[in-house]
This record gives structure tokens, C-alpha cells and sequence, in this order.
């Protein structure tokens, strides 16, 4: 029994050592995806060509994606991007059954009682999309230009925690970089370390 | 219910804990119980003492180490401690690697204990202390739960260490110091080739590469999926992905490398310097290491000309005019026998240049065998400070005509014609040396350390200008008669004279004195003095005995016993030593650097003014009390949310040797600006002024500075 346990640890980290989770880089075009948002309807990146596009990996039950919308950060993030003609696109990635994970009627009552306001939450449960990405954490960001090339990707902002506290001494990443673009600049801060909970995969 | 009986076992172990006398009981939090424990029944004052957090992670749950990997958060200790005591950092067990799927994280499951050394001052000695921990910590299993919570520990403070208590908590510390990585005298070498980084580690005992795992400290540098770890010949190999938010190469990467074997572990920590040009491949590291370079200023010709002008402003310090000029005076004396003169210019010369020479040269030597040292290190021995500071007494006493010298050394009033005479101007010029080398840490340990970091010759090179910059005065004295006859002519008035240049010489003992005491605390310096007084005693009687005709045994035995006496403090200085450290008060606006607090900082992308200093450094103080205490400076601080962190070099510390390093420094002060989310630092001058770092400071707070735009991202 032991040793079997350890054969399929050692088999496991074995198939670990290949990069399961894609790389994406900053400066290079994002991957497409096609997702179903929490209304059933298909969502590609391809039909935002044009405009900025925000991605955030979220799971409501995290208490990383909680101190962000618990003190109302990701929101307001949210409202301020969309005003300025951002696209603002949440995504579930966890698989059925797995901590946070929603279907299209649970998706929407969160952003509901939440007060979110993203372009659409979109329904990941196979992971493709997230893996494609290698998102990691939730919240995990990225921001895609007009052109479809990744500007950004990494954390929400600069402080590490889950302390609600610590969110107005940290320099919020995304917004910075959607002003940024937005004026016409380089993202000063294009690559951050994600920091959270781990997005729940299926296998 | 097959998981209860590991539960139920981890549950009789908490109670057999908690019977022990050193703790409090474990406080159950969610999947997570913790407990401060002390490894003695009674804290040691006057020593440093290991309390730790004990943490029982529920099955399948785990908290997270310094790098958490993937996912996760360190977990972070605020200590709340009597006045006067000091935690240091958490040592950090090696840490296990955790997977998740695709995701790796490091940290600690089962049972674990995170250690702290806490510093109690002797004046603690037989009351009773309370310690406050408060802890904050993410444990998690697949989903993860914040928790805290505050702990508190009341022991008796003991004198003396009583023998080592067997309680379970004692041996639970035991075991994770024992799972804290040894510091391994192991060399390694980078290699960063585009999306691969190899590391090679060469030195003795190397372990084999099967069971064998590795961890950098530092994130955003390696991949954290394993790295390939094999040994080619004598050397272990790591090869690992960049991980894909590496932004910059730090100075030098922390590697942890952990064997398990079984339950067996062993642990190593090794630093790998980044290469330049490693370096430079990094997306945005280019302008970090231009950021660092302190400006190469016109190369060798340059330094060397800088040197020997320091050399020859050296003898105005305080601590060299006194000898020196009473040096020229008599060479002015001598002045009718040129010939003479010339050969002991040029002894003196020879003196002045080897002692510069061999210092420089020990200083290398001990830098190549891997000693952290700058220049400055001779302040940082407390017992050359105290023989200084008793030199410099001596000297002074003998100007004030307490006792006379062998004409040798002040070579007053001494004919040099003799076939001494060489001899002696050269080590009038070995003495030089030495009396200036107090001054040249505080004036010009910037200059002298940059010059340590170039390559050994070029370094000898600058010291030896320095040397003959000394030396200058006298040289030209003795080589130009014209020159000598403008001095005053000796007559009585050098007496007076005399007395008074004993005075720079007690003042310069007063400030080596006053960083004796920064050193090694009130009691040591305070023994240092008796010495003085003894000192003083053996030289008073010393001088009586010269005014007899004839030196008895006795009085000589006499003598050296009051030497000896003199002496024997100094050997006890070290013992004594309590280091005061630099404190930070509650009211004041900076905090003492550590390297896991800059860490920390850093990680945050918070600004950070980092303030490298020393007791020794007079340009440092002046610095501090011009630009750096102002209340227009603690305000920018707090309207902008700057962290100062202040490293005080006065003792050796090699973090901070490491850190200087970083800059090519070898030398304080140093003062270093990290703006805000990241980005290269800012290195300011040595000298500051108020509008230069509140200039330096607004930059830094406000957006992140654009060094970090990556290739091919402006639109």
C-alpha cells in the first residue's frame, strides 16, 4: 500500500515536470478562448477585438477574491473599467463539485448580492481556458490590448495578504496598467506575482 | 473511520505538550492548532533564547514557508516584547514541497515549529516576562482559510542557563532548529540562458542529486515546479524553468537544497550571485544594474589621484596633525643635515605606504577566504577600537610631558642623522598609518571601499597613493630645505605646543570611546576605561621613573605588571559584549533593516529608503542629522507611506557587507530609494541634502518608475 502510494506520487511528479500549465508572455498575442458566460452565451476574445480587455480568475469563496470584494476593491475597479469602454470578463475555472464552483444561475446570483459589475462571468469548468493561461490564484488578472497582446499578468495589486487592511497601501496593478494603455503609455509594471488561492482544477 | 486514530494520537500528543510546564495549551484554530513554546523552563538573560510557534496541521492541511510557491502566504510573526528585547527573524525549517494538481507550493504539513530567537537584556535577570506573538498565517488544504491569533507565553528570566529541560516543547524546538539549513560553504554559479537557468554548485561534501530537492528563497526567480537536479563529477547541477513572472535577477539567489531520506533530513543554504550579464538578459534588470553602478568615475587614474589627495588631507585629522606636524618640526630641525634628511623622507615614505599596504592586504586576504568585510572592518573589531582609543591616550599623555616617548616614534627634538634615524622615520610612517586609520573609516570609507571591490592590484594600487598622500608633507619637508626654513624656528614655544596637541589626540580617544560603547554595551566599554586608568597609571609612573638616573628591576617589574594590568581588560571585552543594537522606538521613523524585512518590503512593492550606517562614520552621522531627522522628512515618510529601514555596520554584519556589495560598495554610508511597485532602485549620494532626498523620495512614491517596460510592449 505504501509503496504504491509512493509509485503514483513519483508517476505524478513525473507528468508535473512537463508544463502542464501553458506560458503566456507579455508582449505576445493572448490565446483565444470560447467560453459560455453565465447567461449560456458563447463568449470569444476574438469578438473584443478593438478594445481592452480585462480578464479575472475568480471563486467567490476564496478569501483572497473576498478581501477584494468584500471591501468593495474589485468592483469598483470593475465600474471604472467598463465606463472607460473596458471589457471586464470574470472567470470560474473550478471544476464541478470543487470549492466555488458556480453554474450560469450561481454565477449571476453572485454577481448580484455581490454588486459586481463585469462585462460577463464566464463558465470555465474544464479549465482549458485557465490552463491556456496558466492562471494559478484567484484572483489571477491579465489585460489584453485592442490588438490582442497580454499587457499585463500577475496580481490584483503589490501587497501579498488577505487583509482587507492592506489594500489602500498597495498599488492596484490592473487599474494602473488600464491608465496606462489608456493614455497611450508602456504598462510600467507588466509582470506581478499572482498571489491567492489556487484555482481549483479538475485533474 | 480509518483517519481518526492519527487524530485522535495527534490529540493525546497536544495533551501530553500542554502538561508540560514551559507552555500554554495549544489554541485550536480551523484545521490548524498552535502553540507558543519556549525551549528552556526560564529565558537566559543576557542571551538569546528559542521560542517557536508549534504548528499541528489537520491531515491533508499545510501552512505556508518564507517562498510559498504558487499559492499561498508566508506565515508573519509580530512580536510584542518588554522594552529592550529583541526577536529576530523566523528561522525557517526546510520546507516540504506541496502539490496541487499543476500548482507547487512549499511549506510545512503534520507537525512543525517555526523558531525565533529572542534577545533578552541582562537587566531582565529575575523577574518573570511575558512575550506576545501575533500570528497570521493561510493554511490550506485545496481551499484555503486566513487565520491568526495571539499568543502569549509568561516565563521567569533567569540569570545563568540552567541545565537543558527534556519537555517535550524543548524537543520539539530542538527539531526544527535541527530542520533549519546549514549556511554550506559551497561556491555556486548562475547561468541564465533565456528560459532556462542552470546553477552550479561546487565545494565539499556535496550530497548525491537522487533524494535531493531545491527552494529559492527568493519568488519570481525559478519555476516552482521541481527543478532537475543532477551531479556532474564533483559538482551538484540545477536546472530549472525561469519562472514566468521573473521581472528582475536578484543580486544573488538564495538556493535551499533538502535531502530526505526516510524520516532522515538534511538541509543546506547557499547563495548563488547572479552574473551581470545573466543579469542583463532579464527583461528589465538592464537598468537596475546601471541603477547600481555607483558611476565609474574616470577609472584607476582618477581613484588614484583621489587617494593620494585623501592621503595628504589625512594629515589634518585630528588623530595624525598632533604627530605629524611635531614630525615636520623636527625635520625642520634637522634641516642642516639634507642628505639625511632625504634618506629618512624616504623611510618615512616607505613606512607610511607598507602600512596602508598591509592593510589593504589583510582586508583582501580576508575578503578571498570569505570573510564579509569592508573598509572600516579595523573599527569594527571592538578590541582595536579599545587598543586605539589607548594609543591615542598614551600619545596624548606623552605630549603632555607625562613621560617621554622613545624618540623613535615622535622623533621630536632627535637628531637624525643617525643610523636610527632611517629606521625610525619609517615607522614613524607605519605609525602614521595607524593613527590615521580610525579617520579613514568615517571620512573615507566610501572611497576606499569602492576601491576594494576592483581587482587586488588596482585596489593595492589606491592604497599605496593613499599612503604616499600621508606621507607628502614630510617627503617634501625633507626633499626641499627651502620649505623647512619657513617653519618656526623650535625653541620653547614648542613646549606649549606640544601640550596642546595632546588635546585632538584625548578627544579622538573620547569618540573611540563612544563607539566602543555602541559596540559592546556600557559594562564592556566601562571595563575598557579601568584598563585606561591603569594605563594611565603604568605611563605616570613610567615617566617618574625616567626622571631617576638609573631604572631599578623593580621599577620596571612594576611597570609591566601595570601594562599587564592595563592590558588584561581588553582580553574580557569581547566576553562582556552586550550588543545595544539599534532600536527602533516607537516614535521614531525607521526601522532596523534586516534582510527578511527589506524582503518583505520588497515583495510588497512598497516604497523603502534603506539608510546604511555606522557609529564609526562621521560623514554617515552628519548626514543623519542634516537631511534624515528633520520633521519635513518624517512627514514625507508618513504622507507617503515610505519605509526607512536603517542597517547600523557599526559591528560586523554580513548581511550588510552582502547588501553594500550589491552596489559595488564595500563602505558606508549608503543610501538606496525603491520606488514604489518595483522598479530600480535609486542609489543617492554620500553627501545628502534635505531637497535632494525629499526629491529622491517623492520619485519613489509616486507611479512605479518606467525601468520596467518590457521590450516590444510601447504601443
Amino acid at each position: 500500500m505504501k509503496h504504491l502510494s509512493a509509485f503514483l506520487a513519483a508517476a505524478l511528479l513525473s507528468t508535473a515536470a512537463l508544463p502542464a500549465l501553458a506560458k503566456v508572455e507579455v508582449g505576445q498575442p493572448a490565446p483565444a478562448f470560447s467560453l459560455a458566460d453565465s447567461n449560456g452565451k458563447t463568449r470569444t476574445l476574438e469578438e473584443f477585438k478593438g478594445k481592452t480587455v480585462v480578464l479575472e480568475w475568480t471563486n467567490a469563496e476564496c478569501p483572497f477574491v473576498k478581501k477584494h470584494y468584500g471591501s468593495g476593491n474589485m468592483q469598483a475597479q470593475q465600474k471604472e473599467a467598463t465606463a472607460a469602454g473596458v471589457v471586464w470578463l470574470s472567470i470560474n475555472s473550478g471544476a464541478p463539485g470543487k470549492q466555488g464552483a458556480v453554474d450560469g444561475a450561481g454565477a449571476n446570483a453572485i454577481v448580484k448580492t455581490g454588486n459586481a459589475a463585469p462585462t460577463a462571468y464566464l463558465l470555465d469548468p474544464e479549465g482549458a481556458t485557465g490552463k491556456a493561461y496558466g492562471a494559478k490564484t484567484t484572483p489571477h488578472m491579465y489585460v489584453i490590448d485592442g490588438q490582442g497582446v497580454l499587457r499585463y499578468m500577475g496580481g490584483i495589486d503589490s501587497i501579498q495578504s488577505a487583509d482587507a487592511a492592506d489594500i489602500p497601501k498597495a498599488t492596484q496593478y490592473v487599474k494602473q496598467a488600464l491608465a496606462e494603455l489608456g493614455s497611450g503609455k508602456a504598462v510600467s509594471v507588466p509582470v506581478s506575482q499572482p498571489y491567492g488561492c489556487s484555482v481549483k482544477y479538475g485533474s | 473511520m480509518p483517519h481518526s486514530w492519527p487524530r485522535l494520537l495527534s490529540l493525546i500528543g497536544l495533551a501530553a505538550l500542554s502538561a508540560g510546564a514551559v507552555q500554554a495549551a495549544p489554541l485550536q484554530s480551523e484545521h490548524l492548532a498552535v502553540e507558543l513554546v519556549a525551549e528552556r523552563q526560564a529565558l537566559v538573560a543576557g542571551a538569546a533564547n528559542w521560542v517557536g510557534l508549534r504548528l499541528e496541521h489537520e491531515e491533508h492541511w499545510h501552512t505556508y514557508w518564507q517562498n510559498a510557491g504558487d499559492t499561498g502566504l508566508p506565515t508573519r510573526f509580530e512580536w510584542t516584547l518588554p522594552p529592550g528585547w529583541k526577536a529576530g527573524p523566523i528561522a525557517w525549517p526546510a520546507p516540504e514541497r506541496l502539490q496541487i494538481g499543476d500548482l507547487f507550493n512549499f511549506g510545512y504539513s503534520g507537525t512543525a515549529l517555526l523558531p525565533v530567537a529572542i534577545e533578552v537584556p541582562a537587566a531582565a535577570a529575575g523577574t518573570e516576562a511575558t512575550v506576545r506573538l501575533a500570528a497570521n498565517w493561510l493554511v490550506c488544504k485545496e481551499e484555503c482559510i486566513p487565520g491568526k491569533a495571539e499568543l502569549t507565553l509568561t516565563l521567569p528570566v533567569a540569570a545563568a542557563a540552567a541545565a537543558p529541560a527534556d519537555s517535550p516543547a524543548a524537543a520539539a524546538v530542538r527539531a526544527a532548529l535541527a530542520r533549519r539549513p546549514v549556511a554550506a560553504s559551497w561556491k555556486a554559479a548562475v547561468s541564465a540562458d533565456g528560459e532556462r537557468i542552470n546553477i552550479r554548485v561546487q565545494g565539499a561534501d556535496l550530497p548525491a542529486a537522487d533524494a535531493l530537492d531545491v527552494f529559492a528563497l527568493q519568488p519570481q526567480v525559478l519555476a516552482n515546479a521541481p527543478a532537475q537536479i543532477a551531479r556532474d563529477g564533483a559538482a551538484l547541477v540545477v536546472n530549472a524553468a525561469r519562472s514566468e513572472y521573473f521581472v528582475a535577477a536578484p543580486a544573488a539567489l538564495d538556493l535551499v537544497f533538502v535531502e530526505r531520506r526516510g524520516e532522515a533530513l538534511r538541509a543546506w543554504q547557499v547563495a548563488a550571485p547572479w552574473p551581470a550579464a545573466a543579469a542583463a538578459a532579464g527583461p528589465a534588470a538592464a537598468e537596475t544594474a546601471h541603477g547600481a553602478a555607483p558611476g565609474e568615475v574616470g577609472g584607476l587614474g582618477i581613484a588614484l589621484l583621489l587617494a593620494f589627495l585623501g592621503g595628504i588631507v589625512l594629515n589634518l585629522m585630528p588623530c595624525v596633525f598632533p604627530v605629524l606636524s611635531l614630525k615636520a618640526l623636527g625635520l625642520a630641525e634637522s634641516a642642516h643635515a639634507p642628505a639625511a634628511a632625504r634618506r629618512d623622507g624616504l623611510a618615512y615614505l616607505a613606512g607610511a605606504v607598507s602600512g596602508f599596504l598591509v592593510l589593504a592586504a589583510v582586508l583582501l586576504a580576508l575578503r578571498a577566504a570569505g570573510q564579509s568585510l569592508g573598509w572600516g572592518f579595523q573599527l569594527q573589531s571592538p578590541l582595536l577600537v579599545a587598543a586605539l582609543a589607548y594609543l591615542m591616550v598614551a600619545m596624548g599623555l606623552s605630549l603632555s610631558g607625562a613621560f617621554v616617548i622613545g624618540a623613535r616614534l615622535m622623533g621630536v627634538g632627535q637628531s637624525l642623522a643617525g643610523g636610527g634615524g632611517a629606521r625610525g622615520a619609517f615607522f614613524t610612517g607605519v605609525l602614521a598609518c595607524v593613527v590615521a586609520s580610525p579617520c579613514t573609516a568615517p571620512f573615507m570609507g566610501p572611497a576606499l571601499g569602492f576601491a576594494l571591490t576592483q581587482p587586488a592590484a588596482a585596489a593595492l594600487a589606491v592604497f599605496a597613493a593613499l599612503g604616499a598622500g600621508l606621507a607628502l608633507p614630510i617627503v617634501a619637508l625633507s626633499f626641499i630645505p627651502l620649505l623647512a626654513r619657513w617653519l618656526p624656528r623650535p625653541g620653547a614655544w614648542m613646549e606649549t605646543f606640544k601640550q596642546v596637541m595632546a588635546w585632538p589626540l584625548y578627544v579622538t580617544a573620547v569618540w573611540l570611546f563612544w563607539v566602543l560603547m555602541r559596540q559592546v554595551g556600557a559594562d564592556a566599554a566601562a571595563v575598557a576605561l579601568l584598563g585606561l586608568v591603569a594605563l594611565i597609571a603604568a605611563l605616570l609612573y613610567h615617566g617618574r621613573s625616567q626622571l631617576q638616573p638609573q631604572a631599578g628591576w623593580g621599577r620596571r617589574l612594576v611597570f609591566a605588571a601595570l601594562l599587564l594590568l592595563a592590558l588584561a581588560p581588553l582580553s574580557a571585552l569581547t566576553t562582556l559584549a552586550v550588543r545595544p543594537g539599534a532600536e527602533a522606538g516607537a516614535g521614531q521613523a525607521w526601522q532596523t533593516w534586516t534582510p527578511q524585512r527589506f524582503e518583505e518590503l520588497q515583495h510588497r512593492g512598497e516604497p523603502v529608503f534603506v539608510n546604511m550606517t555606522a557609529a564609526w562614520c562621521i560623514t554617515c552621522l552628519a548626514n543623519e542629522r542634516i537631511a534624515l531627522s528633520s520633521e519635513d522628512f518624517a512627514a514625507r515618510l508618513r504622507r507617503d507611506g515610505i519605509h526607512y529601514l536603517k542597517g547600523d555596520w557599526t559591528n560586523q554584519d554580513a548581511a550588510i557587507t552582502r547588501y553594500l556589495a550589491n552596489f559595488q560598495r564595500s563602505g558606508v554610508p549608503l543610501y538606496v530609494v525603491y520606488p514604489r511597485g518595483g522598479g530600480a532602485p535609486e542609489v543617492l549620494p554620500q553627501l545628502l541634502t534635505p531637497g535632494l532626498v525629499d526629491a529622491a523620495l517623492a520619485r519613489a512614491a509616486a507611479s512605479p518608475s518606467p525601468s520596467y517596460s518590457t521590450s516590444g510592449s510601447s504601443p
